[in-house]
């Protein structure tokens, strides 16, 4: 890949940093001991890889709904620890994009998706603590 | 050579004919032993109507002025050059003689003309047909690689050729059975809905046709994992129903905007239940195109990676490669706010509403596709 003036590739630079467009809280990402510390601490929180699509689409229909998620987005390296741990906090398996809500495993895309469509999905925020009227 | 009844001098006669050979046409003149005209004017309508001017012709035919303008001028002077009219009678004479001599040179000219135009003629048919032949074989190839146009593989509606990807075959055949089977439960629910038919028995049209929507999505998902691209651009659809396509399918709350005037008798709590919905779906529409933009960006991003012009890519394609991959994602989730907009307006109406509303929905494809066949046959005429 080319080097930019900053000696990483325009594409590197794309995929690494700007993910998120700034709009929602990035977090600290992938320590062991931080991941059971940032499903407490948030009402609602989204864990994903890096650069992913269906991470950012989880993202802005929360934005829509008017959630501010957490937002963690794991490096490849230390995706494997960050699930696991994940998977131990919720006694069981857990894959990416995974939503937490109120500490607990909401789930993935899909049950976002249907929930917000069978109008589920703000009263459980609601009542989080991640939605006010 | 024919000896013409005018007194030409042999050398003039000489030079004449051979302007005629150094243009290596053929040197015969026009056989007239008679004083009557040859008529070549049948033969400047047959190769005059039936092509268009080309470069050959022009040449011919500015060689042929050339010509034209060589032999006038010959006949002319060695007119002037052998006839010095002394009396009345000789002057009646030269007069006749010219003309005849025109004539015949007119005719000649004609049929020159004439054999120069078919010449050209063939030429072009010539070329037409190689032309011809080189786009057949373009076809062929076409096929074989699997393009895609506008209305599905090239070929695929013609009936020959298998397409590379199989799979998309299967699809579109499996899809033309759908289609047929959609037509006869639009009938059914139609029929049932203006007879007197139990909440029971509807109930059970209505499952039929939500498990009908089912079975669409399950092989949609099936032909994503074959051909993606294909999938996404509703390119098995007809081109009015691929007009209002999103992401490979109907966008859930256009549906809602259609068929919410079509269901009359709701209730004050119904009515307000599908205005949620239909937000909800907005909602939903809009974070998956969102995410849509983002995977063109990366997509975009990764193919044009390092110096565009360099000429050697093969890297930033392969990359490229992987990223297009989760589009199959995109396919399949669209597919499931549908599905879901579909269940959830099942649980909100009664069982006879939902009847109708599928019903409507039915039809209001079916308009759709009668307006592409329409469009098509009329898009085929000339103006």
């Amino acid at each position: 890949m080319a080097a930019t003036a900053g000696g990483r590739s325009r594409l590197h630079n794309f995929l690494e940093g700007a993910g998120n467009g700034g709009e929602h809280r990035l977090v600290a990402n992938g320590c062991e001991s931080s991941v059971t510390k940032l499903v407490v601490e948030n009402a609602v929180i989204v864990f994903g890889r890096r650069g992913c699509c269906m991470c950012h689409v989880v993202n802005r229909l929360l934005l829509g709904l008017g959630v501010n998620p957490a937002v963690c987005e794991v490096d490849e390296a230390k995706e494997e620890a960050v699930l696991h741990e994940l998977s131990v906090i919720n006694g069981g398996g857990v894959q990416f994009p995974a939503v937490f809500v109120g500490g607990k495993l909401f789930g993935g895309l899909d049950r976002v998706m249907s929930t917000h469509i069978t109008g589920e999905l703000v009263p459980i925020l609601k009542e989080a603590g991640a939605l006010w009227l | 050579m024919e000896t013409l009844k005018t007194p030409f001098s042999s050398s003039t006669y000489a030079k004449a004919a051979s302007i005629f050979d150094s243009r290596s046409m053929e040197s015969q003149f026009v056989p007239s032993r008679r004083m009557d005209i040859y008529d070549p004017i049948q033969q400047i309508g047959m190769w005059g109507e039936s092509f268009n001017a080309n470069s050959n012709l022009h040449a011919s035919v500015s060689m042929i002025a050339e010509m034209d303008h060589k032999i006038s001028n010959e006949s002319e002077t060695a007119s002037h050059e052998m006839l010095a009219p002394s009396n009345k009678y000789d002057q009646e004479a030269t007069k006749r003689i010219d003309k005849i001599q025109r004539r015949l040179a007119q005719n000649r000219e004609a049929a020159r003309k004439s054999r120069l135009r078919k010449k050209a003629y063939v030429q072009q048919l010539e070329n037409s047909r190689l032309k011809l032949i080189q786009l057949e074989q373009e076809l062929v190839q076409m096929k074989q690689q699997g393009v895609y146009m506008g209305g599905g593989l090239v070929g695929g509606n013609l009936g020959f050729s298998a397409p590379v990807k199989s799979g998309i075959a299967a699809f579109e055949t499996e899809y033309a059975r759908w289609m047929d089977e959609q037509s006869k439960q639009i009938c059914g629910l139609r029929t049932a809905l203006n007879a007197e038919i139990s909440d029971t028995d509807l109930q059970m049209l209505v499952e039929t046709g939500m498990k009908h929507y089912s079975e669409l999505f399950r092989m949609k998902s099936t032909a994503a994992e074959s051909d993606v691209f294909y999938v996404m651009s509703g390119m098995w659809k007809t081109s009015a129903e691929q007009f209002f396509s999103w992401i490979g399918g109907f966008r859930p709350s256009e549906l809602l905007k259609v068929l919410l005037p079509q269901l009359d008798s709701l209730t004050e709590q119904q009515f307000f239940e599908v205005c949620n919905l239909k937000q909800s779906c907005q909602q939903a529409e809009d974070a998956l195109s969102q995410g849509m933009e983002k995977l063109r960006e990366i997509v975009s991003v990764t193919v044009a990676d390092g110096q565009l012009g360099e000429g050697s890519y093969s890297s930033q394609v392969t990359t490229a490669m992987e990223k297009v991959e989760g589009l199959v994602s995109f396919v399949n989730q669209a597919d499931h706010i549908r599905q879901e907009t579909l269940q959830q307006m099942s649980r909100i109406l009664t069982t006879r509403q939902t009847a109708r509303g599928l019903l409507a929905l039915g039809e209001y494809f079916e308009r759709l596709r009668a307006l592409s066949s329409l469009w098509a046959t009329c898009a085929r005429e000339p103006a």
